[in-house]
């Protein structure tokens, strides 16, 4: 703790335990909490309260309050547990006798106070923080604490209720880690005597007759065996497990759900995982007797572990499969194609009956969705999904979600009346199309897909958000045609991109802005995969999607104007920049797209299409256009112009970074070595190559955007503008001359880091600049830039603006302070809203 | 019905709104706001509360957002484009349109604090905005096919609105913060007697009758007028929109009547934006607005200019427009430091300001502020707070609940002292519950649900035959069989029930033994019992068959003596269930006995 703190501290806690104190924000008492909870880990905890006897006194001082507040007793209570988790200084505040007036019996357990639910909340977590030696174990359990515990357990609120069985975790785990010698057996009964109490009570708890109860103890079993891996797991798992079996059966208990949590847990767990026989037969019964929905978590937590028995595999993925295998055996009786499952091994009656339900239909569904996406994301996929039936199965679930497949089946036909425009499953099944374009297959049938792909592109009735999901899966799955190629003729790629096309230029016009956007992103996604295609770069220039998108950039929403900025300048790709470009007319006129950038760059009322239009540029530069449209150094220094003077911090931000690339490429071009930001290793000399890149970045006005930025108000542009200065530096000075150069030279002599500080805050660095005779300084002179260069601690200024931006109000002595300052001051202020 | 708030801490704590609520199957979240006092995950609701078991987008119905303060959409995005909902979100069109603003502004600050990681990026605030499906104030908007929602005007901000949630018979109304008396731009709220099983009602003041907004008004411009006149410089650290914007309006229409030069900058060059949307939004705006918005537009300011960086340096009066609101980071204290050493400036705050931020140590009355590099900070400018927020007082509340006239209400949002004795007050006045939980905390309130069944025509015909024709005030029991199916009730005749469901009938008969005390031989006993019946039912059919038995109707009855005691005799009743009314009867008159005169 610093001097100043020390000496703040008193009057804060002083302050705290006077009643007639306005409460201080709940804000200020939780950070004052971080901040003890790191001072305790930084240094022993009793030294801290002898040092500062006033935190005990302030502990003596709420204990001696007739009514204290709810939150400065939760206060105490949690102060006292971040104190109390050093053996030592729970030893001294036992002394004092404040532990047990706290947390015993006689403390605000018994009192009205405990109605409130931050003071339960504040004893939890005091007991949670303590709870680090045996003397604070042993403290707990002789004085009753366990059974409050439990009984927190079913806390009315949520928050309290889940610290308390994370607590009884956490205890049983230390309780059983700490004092135990030897490795246990089922029937020793020479457990810890805490473990003990806490396992007598989960059993009696499993064994009662009362359902929340039993709910609470499965509750506490899976957050145990999901954060504690220890062998005495499984001896604990062997007394309870018959008791746990029974309630997959039990229907009054309503366990299911839990149980499916518990089991998942379980199989998480090198515990369990490795034996033999009884536990994965209980994984395996659960997945047989559970209602699909209530098995859905537990098949797919299955289906991700590495570690499982073949045969439970299986049981968990024919519980993922079956509803899609339902729908593909009620969208075609007989079978056209093979199905998912084989049917020797199903018995859909129950997911029959489900699919057939309108309440039940739509959400089975959309959850087998969820998790079949879920797996289909992990890159190793521990077990081999039959990929293209899947796919017929979703194009099903899409056909009957728009009403293009009313088949003669009863259910079949049942279904698609429950289906239609649900935008619920139409979402989930797009989700999953996208992601399985990644494990196509060879029997891929793509040209139904791109039908059903395209009546949802085409109806009116498609939803914005189903419409954006479509735009997402149908380019994934194009990205993908090439390469599928062999089973598919260029023709027909090029009918499906036509199509497509013809869609895309009537979504371009839609009235909603939503829709023009994800039209727009869709376009760009298209061109980012399949530039070098030559089928889609004629198709594309044949259609009238860029004149539609050049007219776009004029759209009344300015987040569609961004996004017709970032596809028009894809479109240069093609269009402007393509080394055998198609374009035959003069249709894509470089300049005209340029100039048009140019313009939205200054003239643009909002950030987003200015901040796309910087990205752009730079995304052109990096990739070496720029030098096809005009000299890129006018075109840097222009565009730098523009952005130097903009509103918004982050097109600022990207015309440094349009900086950046630029003087990487220059210094390269002019043969520095690979890496441009390398240190020089040769003597300081102003060779010619130096003198010239630094008269291209001098003519270019790069230092005087680049000075202006380090005194920029926020704070990101300044720390890049220091970063790109910081590189440049290297470049022109060598490591060891600078630091010659910076102690000879006049920096010292009232140039260091105040002064610039005092500059930059004073943001008049052109003013009082070192180099500069007169008042103005030349930005343009290669020779006071490279001055200001080596003048400018730009080290410390770096790590000043590393640091956050508020690291001086959130420091601990600042937080203090504030508490201070609010000591009576009236309340207004604090009802109110932002 | 079950309320579940997600706020910070397990206390009543003001700083967030993020509410569950679960109605007839159906949940709802409203709100999903961020607590902007925290740079870590603090700052979030912890949606592992929400379901422990399954994916959100599964369990909730739909997100509804009341307003675009970020304390009521500030984790919008980190909720849909992070945490993974990816669920229908509704909320109304200036909403829509300003919500992205705010977040935007925000995540400046974020970013600026080093609070980015794990913090929403400008494209996800767009992917989710994108999600969001714009209502129409009183337009019912059909979620599925239960789940509806309506909109009503809140007044508070350009477009606050409250929300009705109905399924079937059961509805919920969130009411979001809310303003029942109109200030310069906007109107008071108001809502249908839409009678709701509950009101869920913000309290930010909910003890305070405060004091006319004109008072506050006629105080700001009297402060930034002497400031002026004196030649100082006003700063105003605002958030993009809303406030500044009704601040705007204050001070350009006394510049206009007063005559004054001096300029008034707005800093982020958002003044265009922000006459777009009021422009756009003119409903949503008060009367006054909206009836003179033909010859003058109230948001087409004259005399307030976009503010240059170099502008901060001029001499002379100005009064600035600055974001952020809190002086966090940024132009606004950028600006604040240039004007804070010299006395006759002054900085105006019109809002709240939490903890870490120079804004609130400088309301907390501190002078000598701790900058960067160890340097001291004096100020020397006035420092002055003027609240201007609008929310609903007691009063105020109290006028929405008799205009809902809700079966219960719930208070959120406020101190738990404060809410107590608003809680009783309105448990005195309208003799309804009143619950004001804590956040984390479940209240369940039980309905009353009236389930609307369909009559099948036959069954309907059948009873109008007999002689009964519906009457609203005189409602009559209807027997028939109740199918419920596909979320429909139907109650159609037996016969048609067991056609449709293809079952055979079963006949159930009931029975009962009555013990007589009589020493006769049996068949007198029956006798006894034949005329003891014949004379109390004169209005139904009473044999006596051959065999010895009795029958009333489908009522069977025997009489045996007992095996051991041969002066009781045993008599056996049987019915079917549909003279269940009549064999009851008849069982209880045997009970009685048989009377003596008879014999």
């Amino acid at each position: 703790m610093t001097r100043e703190c020390g000496l703040l501290l008193p009057r804060v806690c002083a302050a705290l335990a006077d009643p007639r104190q306005p409460g201080s924000d709940d804000t200020c008492l939780e950070k004052l909490l971080d901040w003890f909870g790191d001072l305790s880990e930084a240094e022993p905890t009793l030294k801290l309260v002898q040092d500062n006897p006033c935190l005990t006194e302030l502990i003596t001082s709420v204990l001696a309050l007739p009514e204290p507040s709810p939150s400065i007793l939760s206060f105490t209570l949690r102060l006292a547990g971040i104190l109390a988790a050093s053996e030592n200084c729970f030893q001294h505040l036992q002394q004092e006798k404040l532990l047990v007036r706290l947390f015993g019996e006689d403390g605000p357990l018994n009192s009205a106070l405990w109605e409130d639910a931050s003071v339960r909340s504040g004893w939890v977590e005091g007991v949670r923080s303590m709870m680090r030696h045996q003397p604070a174990l042993h403290f707990l359990c002789s004085g009753g604490g366990i059974d409050v515990i439990f009984t927190l357990q079913g806390d009315p609120s949520l928050f309290v209720a889940s610290a308390a069985s994370r607590l009884l975790v956490h205890m049983l785990a230390f309780s059983l880690e700490s004092e135990m010698t030897k490795p246990l057996s089922v029937k020793d009964c020479d457990w810890p005597v805490c473990a003990q109490m806490i396992i007598k009570r989960i059993e009696d708890s499993l064994q009662s007759s009362s359902v929340s109860r039993i709910k609470q103890s499965l509750k506490l079993l899976t957050n145990l065996f999901g954060s504690c891996h220890a062998p005495w797991t499984e001896v604990l798992w062997l007394g309870v497990a018959k008791q746990v079996e029974s309630f997959l059966m039990e229907e009054s208990v309503q366990a299911q759900p839990m149980l499916a949590d518990l089991l998942l847990n379980m199989a998480r767990s090198p515990v369990f995982c490795d034996t033999e026989g009884s536990f994965w037969a209980l994984v395996t019964s659960a997945l047989e007797h559970l209602t699909p929905v209530q098995a859905g978590p537990l098949a797919v937590g299955i289906l991700r572990l590495h570690k499982c028995p073949q045969d439970v595999r299986i049981q968990a993925l024919t519980v993922l499969l079956q509803p899609m295998d339902c729908i593909l055996r009620a969208a075609s009786q007989p079978l056209e194609y093979a199905g998912l499952l084989d049917e020797s091994v199903t018995d859909p009656a129950t997911v029959e009956s489900l699919l057939s339900s309108k309440s039940s239909c739509a959400s089975l569904l959309c959850q087998t969705l969820g998790h079949l996406e879920e797996l289909l994301s992990l890159i190793h996929l521990p077990v081999d999904l039959p990929c293209t039936s899947l796919l017929r199965s979703l194009m099903t679930i899409l056909q009957f979600c728009n009403g293009l497949l009313i088949p003669a089946s009863p259910l079949g036909s049942k279904i698609s009346q429950i289906l239609i425009g649900c935008f619920r499953l139409q979402r989930s099944a797009l989700d999953v199309l996208a992601v399985l374009s990644e494990r196509k297959g060879c029997e891929t049938p793509v040209e139904s897909l791109f039908d059903i792909l395209l009546t949802y592109l085409e109806s009116p009735n498609t939803s914005p958000t189903v419409l954006k999901k479509s735009f997402q899966a149908t380019s994934k799955w194009l990205v993908c045609l090439p390469e599928m190629s062999c089973f598919y003729s260029q023709w027909q790629t090029k009918k499906i991109l036509q199509d497509i096309f013809v869609v895309l230029q009537k979504r371009l016009c839609s009235p909603s802005w939503e829709v023009r956007d994800s039209s727009l992103e869709f376009l760009t996604m298209l061109i980012k995969g399949l530039r070098d295609q030559d089928e889609f770069r004629q198709t594309l220039l044949s259609s009238e999607v860029p004149r539609l998108t050049e007219d776009l950039l004029e759209d009344p929403e300015s987040y569609v104007r961004a996004s017709a900025v970032t596809a028009a300048g894809h479109l240069t790709f093609i269009t402007c920049f393509a080394p055998q470009s198609p374009v035959i007319e003069n249709q894509y006129n470089k300049e005209n797209t340029v100039a048009k950038l140019q313009e939205i760059l200054s003239t643009d009322p909002e950030g987003f299409p200015r901040r796309a239009v910087i990205s752009i540029f730079t995304k052109w530069l990096r990739q070496g256009y720029t030098g096809l449209l005009q000299d890129t150094e006018q075109f840097v220094s222009r565009v730098i112009q523009i952005a130097e003077s903009d509103l918004d911090w982050e097109v600022r931000l990207g015309g440094l970074e349009l900086v950046e690339v630029f003087c990487v490429q220059t210094l390269c071009r002019l043969g520095r070595p690979k890496c441009p930001y390398a240190p020089f290793s040769s003597a300081f000399t102003s060779s010619v190559r130096q003198n010239e890149s630094l008269q291209i970045f001098c003519r270019a006005k790069l230092f005087g955007f680049l000075f202006c930025s380090l005194c920029d108000c926020d704070r990101p542009v300044g720390q890049r503008a220091c970063d790109i200065l910081l590189a440049l530096r290297s470049s022109f000075y060598p490591s060891n001359t600078l630091k010659d150069f910076q102690e000879t030279g006049d920096s010292s002599a009232g140039h260091g880091i105040a002064w610039l500080q005092r500059t930059l805050r004073q943001g008049s660095l052109a003013q009082s600049f070192p180099t500069g005779s007169g008042n103005e300084v030349d930005f343009q002179d290669p020779e006071s830039m490279l001055l200001a260069l080596g003048t400018i601690d730009l080290e410390e200024l770096h790590d000043d603006l590393n640091k956050s931006s508020d690291h001086v109000e959130k420091s601990p002595q600042s937080l203090l302070q504030d508490i201070l300052a609010t000591v009576g001051t009236v309340e207004e202020n604090e009802a109110d809203c932002y | 019905l079950v309320f579940f708030s997600l706020g910070p801490g397990a206390g009543q704590d003001v700083g967030r709104s993020c509410i569950l609520v679960s109605i007839a199957g159906k949940n709802v979240m409203l709100d999903c706001g961020m607590h902007m006092g925290y740079n870590d995950d603090r700052r979030f609701p912890d949606f592992s509360y929400i379901t422990q078991n399954g994916r959100l987008t599964d369990f909730l119905d739909c997100v509804i957002i009341s307003h675009f303060h970020l304390d009521h959409c500030g984790a919008l995005p980190y909720f849909s484009e992070m945490v993974g909902y990816d669920g229908p979100i509704y909320m109304t069109h200036p909403t829509k349109a300003i919500c992205p603003i705010l977040l935007e502004d925000y995540r400046k600050i974020t970013v600026d604090k080093k609070g980015e990681t794990n913090f929403f990026t400008s494209q996800m605030i767009k992917d989710c905005m994108k999600k969001v499906v714009a209502v129409h104030l009183h337009q019912t908007v059909q979620v599925d096919e239960e789940l509806e929602i309506k909109a009503y005007y809140a007044g508070h901000v350009l477009g606050a609105a409250m929300f009705q949630i109905k399924v079937g018979c059961e509805s919920v109304v969130y009411t979001g913060d809310y303003n029942m008396t109109p200030d310069r731009h906007l109107g008071a709220a108001w809502i249908d007697k839409c009678r709701p099983d509950l009101l869920i009602s913000e309290s930010t003041y909910a003890t305070t009758i405060r004091d006319s907004k004109r008072c506050r008004e006629r105080d700001f411009l009297k402060k930034v007028h002497e400031t002026v006149e004196r030649g100082g410089k006003v700063l105003i650290p605002v958030f993009a929109l809303g406030r500044a914007q009704e601040l705007c309006i204050l001070l350009e229409t006394f510049w206009e009547r007063m005559n004054l030069k001096a300029p008034i900058y707005f800093s982020t060059g958002l003044t265009e934006k922000a006459n777009h949307y009021y422009k756009l939004f003119i409903t949503w705006t008060n009367q006054k607005i909206r009836k003179t918005f033909v010859q003058r537009n109230m948001f087409e300011f004259k005399h307030i200019k976009a503010f240059d960086r170099a502008f901060a340096d001029n001499p002379g009066p100005m009064v600035v427009f600055a974001t952020p609101g809190m002086l966090h980071a940024g132009q606004s204290l950028q600006i604040f430091r240039k004007w804070a050493g010299n006395e006759k400036n002054m900085v105006i705050m019109p809002g709240y300001c939490v903890q870490g931020t120079v804004g609130h140590k400088i309301l907390s009355g501190q002078r000598k502020l701790e900058m960067e590099g160890r340097q001291i900070l004096e100020v020397k400018m006035q420092v002055e707070y003027m609240s201007f927020s609008a929310h609903a007082d007691a009063k105020g509340i109290m006028q929405l609940i008799r205009q809902a006239e809700p079966q219960n209400v719930l208070l959120v949002h406020g101190e738990a002292k404060k809410m107590e004795f608003l809680k009783q007050k309105i448990e005195q006045e309208f003799h309804v519950n009143c619950y004001m939980p804590a956040n984390g905390e479940t209240t369940t309130i039980f309905t009353n649900p009236s389930i609307p069944v369909d009559i099948s025509l036959g069954l309907l015909k059948r009873e109008t035959a007999i002689g009964l024709l519906p009457d609203v005030k005189k409602p009559k029991l209807m027997h028939g069989t109740l199918i419920m199916k596909d979320n429909s009730f139907r109650l159609v005749s037996p016969e048609q029930a067991l056609k449709e469901l293809g079952l055979a009938e079963h006949q159930l008969r009931f029975t009962c033994r009555v013990h007589i005390q009589d020493p006769r031989k049996e068949h007198e006993t029956v006798l006894r019992v034949y005329n003891h019946l014949k004379a109390v039912l004169r209005d139904y059919s009473v044999q006596h068959l051959p065999d010895g038995s009795i029958t009333v109707e489908s009522i069977l009855i025997q009489a045996t003596a007992h095996s051991e005691d041969q002066g009781t005799k045993v008599l056996l009743v049987s019915w079917t269930y549909q003279d269940e009314e009549l064999g009851s009867y008849l069982t209880s008159l045997l009970k009685k006995g048989l009377p003596q005169s008879t014999s």
